[in-house]
């Protein structure tokens, strides 16, 4: 039987070299050839697409002219940076911006004769509005059967709680028992201070996305996707369920003790917060010994108490190291300012810096799957609305500067709004 | 009901998936991830798209059966598990002796995809770490699922992976939870808080699965398999909003701030008659149609909340919340959200933004119809382990539905079927193999 080279070959020698942020360009993509149309706001349909993108997908991010998805307009405490929302950006990765009006006949042909060229559609518009207005996965197929069609919604696309009901992020967290299971018994319900029903739900969108470009693969056809963020969250709850069914019960709010491993939880110590994690017998035990419970009559878990008192008067990094040393987990409680200037993060291309032709320099979360042959990478920050109209409209469509300038006229399509979120930076050559 | 949604409800409900083909028919996918939910979470999610998915526990079971939150067990298996054991072959093997590395080797060249949360050293001690295994199987895809990630400075922390430390680190928890206030002792819950379910180990899975998926692309356009290192660490984070890019270009930090949002408002959680329900009306149009369904028009000219800049000042969302509250305390969730669609269902674009749903306890959920006619809950019958309420898988598809298809099975219920009928084992070795307690 053959067997790995011993010593420092092997495999972390190897996925040093593999995984290299610096060889990234020069790899080949892993989705590269696919074509993904996106007709989303906000958060979930533009997250879904993202994450093809950055994968290697041509994704078109089809956008109201003017003003554009609404997401540019949620501006953490209003600040806009080169004219442009710091949470857009990390939405819109590697995507051409086309603005283009759905609603007038001329905007619905320009979008099937888009979609006769792509392989993927991405919504996240009420149920059934993308139908009305023509350009459903009903309409789309006609002219394309290979399209995959992800139609992203709170309630499903079907049911009665479907029709004209709109959703975000929170909804799911709070109606699929999500927020429920989150926070203190003794205190509110906590909603997630970040996006979590949205990304869950596109990272699923995405999942299927990719399972049936490979069911097409063998069938030569496309097929329509209903995914409901709320569903999706639900799906997350892991043994809420079950134990609902068994007990006829709630699951209870459990504060930051993980009841399945108790007393792993977040603690709080002299600077800051870390988790201390025991997983098996063996870190049980390691741990008790630490605490200097081992010998007594105490049960082999701690009590989440005496976890408590020993990281209160200790540093963060004194739990970390007491943990390696002593047989047991822990790892620091870390926030976006941590992760800005962390070296693992930045050597493993986590947090990248992208250089950007309009911005410059813009750091941003990379890829989480790093794949040794096509890895991710992203390639460009977002941009303007209608930054990419010529290309993709002239290049890509074979519109004349003539046809592209009636349409312009008659607001078929457009580019940016003059308003902050929409337009380019002050003082580049577009605006 | 239109057209579209009669054809669409048609197409895709769930139980109407069996009999239709499945996404990933012909995919076998090994998962060696002892103890470890994340990694159930990456093989159920291809599993659910119908891969064949083999299962290697150590015989006597999975450790993670025996976790078991207020000691419930069901036929000596916890919740946990039971709740992510689907549609995958059973099988046990003593991956600790030569005879059984040998076996778990022709598992792995049978197969398209490795998943494993075992440490690279140990996978090569057993003669079957990556490098050694694409030697003779260039095609194949493997999964590597830790805390840290294969490379990089702290990728050689000794740490046992787990949902708690993915979430910590992941910057999640960091913006959720209570602030501390100013010049008090802090209470326990003003703390960075985690998310009550496995949320950073299902998300690490998920982003698992979806990195094979786009590998999988890859092999099929090349011929060419390649190795997927997953960091829990990275997965949640990925959903931290804009924690980077807010850092790089405004210097920024994320803190936690409650229910209350730095980059949105009204987006929280409200007090009313039966609970908790969530209200959003964040831009110009939807706050003056929310001012309006709260019978307060005039707000929207005080300068406090005039502009969404102003809006998301932190001592104007608490003011606006008060304020929200005081309509919202005599009224149901449900009548919240009566008022909201009577008065959006007029309205159409960023003026019907008003968006709102009742924070449910997990049995208000159950309850609900929309749920129960959508077929987002099962209910698995088995002779080993009875009746188990369950979440379906949550995509519907036309054309290759992802689905249900059995439950959790004892550990090496699946022996005989793969070991016989996969790797072509006789009947001879068979019985050797099981006399030696290595399968």
């Amino acid at each position: 039987m053959p067997s790995d080279p011993p010593g420092p070959g092997g495999f972390l020698a190897f996925a040093s070299m593999a995984f290299d942020p610096a060889a990234i360009p020069g790899k080949p993509e892993a989705l590269a050839g696919i074509r993904v149309l996106e007709v989303a706001t906000r958060i979930f349909g533009p997250a879904t697409a993202d994450y093809l993108g950055v994968f290697g997908a041509e994704v078109i991010k089809v956008e109201l002219p003017y003003r554009g998805d609404l997401m540019r307009y949620v501006a953490p405490e209003g600040f806009f940076w080169k004219e442009v929302s710091p949470a857009f950006l990390a939405l819109n990765r590697n995507k051409l911006h086309v603005g283009l009006d759905l609603h007038p006949p001329e905007g619905v042909e320009l979008f099937l004769r888009l979609a006769e060229m792509s392989d993927v559609v991405v919504e996240n518009l009420r149920a059934g509005t993308m139908d009305e207005w023509g350009v459903g996965y009903l309409q789309l197929r006609e002219r394309n059967p290979r399209i995959v069609y992800a139609a992203n919604s709170g309630f499903g696309q079907w049911g009665p709680s479907a029709a004209g009901r709109a959703s975000y992020d929170a909804t799911a967290q709070a109606v699929s028992g999500f927020s429920a299971i989150t926070g203190f018994p003794d205190q509110p319900p906590m909603k997630a201070g970040f996006w979590v029903g949205d990304y869950t739900a596109a990272l699923m969108s995405a999942t299927a996305i990719l399972a049936a470009l490979a069911a097409r693969r063998r069938t030569g056809e496309g097929q329509m996707i209903d995914l409901s963020q709320a569903e999706a969250m639900i799906r997350t709850l892991d043994w809420t369920w079950p134990y609902a069914g068994l007990t006829g019960k709630d699951r209870a709010r459990n504060g930051n003790v993980d009841p399945s491993f108790p007393p792993s939880g977040i603690y709080r110590c002299r600077d800051g917060f870390v988790a201390v994690s025991v997983r098996d017998g063996d870190e049980s035990i390691s741990l008790a010994r630490t605490l200097g419970t081992a010998d007594s009559k105490e049960s082999p878990i701690a009590a989440p108490a005496r976890v408590a008192a020993f990281c209160a008067s200790r540093t963060v990094d004194e739990v970390v190291r007491r943990a390696e040393d002593g047989g047991f987990s822990a790892a620091p409680v870390r926030g976006g300012k941590h992760h800005y200037r962390d070296p693992h993060l930045r050597a493993r291309g986590t947090v990248c810096p992208v250089d950007d032709p309009l911005y410059g320099r813009v750091d941003e979360y990379g890829p989480a799957p790093k794949l040794s042959e096509s890895p991710g990478r992203v390639k460009w920050s977002a941009k303007p609305v209608g930054w990419h109209n010529e290309r993709v409209f002239g290049e890509l469509l074979g519109l004349t500067a003539g046809e592209m300038a009636a349409l312009e006229r008659k607001k078929v399509i457009g580019k940016w709004a003059d308003v902050p979120g929409a337009r380019p930076p002050k003082g580049s050559a577009a605006a | 009901m239109s057209d579209f949604t009669e054809w669409v409800r048609g197409a895709t409900d769930p139980s109407m998936a069996a009999g239709k083909p499945e996404a990933l028919t012909g995919l076998r996918v090994l998962e060696f991830c002892p103890g470890h939910f994340g990694g159930m979470v990456a093989a159920s999610t291809l599993a659910e798209f119908g891969a064949d998915v083999i299962k290697v526990e150590p015989p006597g079971g999975d450790p993670l059966r025996l976790v078991a939150p207020e000691d419930l067990l069901v036929a000596g298996t916890g919740l946990p598990f039971l709740s992510e054991a689907r549609n995958r072959r059973f099988v046990t093997l003593a991956t600790g002796d030569p005879a059984g590395r040998a076996v778990f080797r022709r598992l792995a060249l049978a197969s398209d995809v490795i998943i494993t949360t075992e440490p690279p050293e140990r996978m090569e001690a057993m003669g079957c770490g990556y490098l050694s295994l694409r030697e003779e199987h260039p095609g194949i895809v493997y999964l590597y699922l830790s805390t840290y990630g294969s490379f990089g400075p702290d990728a050689g922390r000794r740490v046992l992976d787990s949902d708690i430390l993915c979430q910590a680190l992941s910057g999640g928890p960091y913006i959720v939870g209570e602030p501390e206030r100013e010049g008090a002792a802090p209470l326990p819950h003003e703390s960075p808080t985690r998310l009550g379910n496995w949320h950073g180990w299902f998300v690490q899975g998920l982003w698992g699965a979806y990195g094979v998926l786009a590998a999988l692309h890859f092999r099929a356009e090349t011929g060419k398999g390649q190795a997927v290192d997953m960091a829990g660490a990275e997965a949640l984070m990925m959903f931290a909003d804009y924690n980077i890019t807010w850092m790089h270009t405004g210097g920024k930090a994320r803190e936690r701030v409650g229910n209350f949002d730095p980059a949105v408002f009204p987006y929280t959680y409200i007090r009313c008659r039966d609970g908790y329900t969530f209200m959003a009306a964040y831009n110009d149009e939807a706050f003056d149609s929310l001012m309006h369904i709260i019978g307060r028009p005039e707000l929207t000219r005080d300068p406090r909340f005039a502009t969404p800049k102003s809006r998301v000042a932190l001592e104007n969302e608490r003011a606006l919340l008060a304020l929200l509250e005081e309509w919202s305390g005599n009224l149901t969730a449900d009548e919240i959200l009566a008022a909201v669609e009577g008065y959006t269902s007029k309205k159409s674009g960023p003026g019907a933004a008003v968006v709102t749903g009742r924070v449910n306890r997990p049995l208000e959920t159950l309850a609900e119809e929309n749920w129960r006619e959508r077929g987002c809950f099962l209910r698995a019958e088995d002779p080993d382990y009875g009746e188990l309420l369950l979440a379906a898988p949550p995509w519907k598809m036309s054309g290759t539905p992802a689905r249900w298809k059995w439950g959790c099975r004892t550990p090496g219920s699946d022996n005989r079927d793969v070991y016989l009928g996969i790797l072509g084992m006789t009947e001879d070795e068979y019985r050797r193999l099981a006399e030696a307690g290595t399968i």
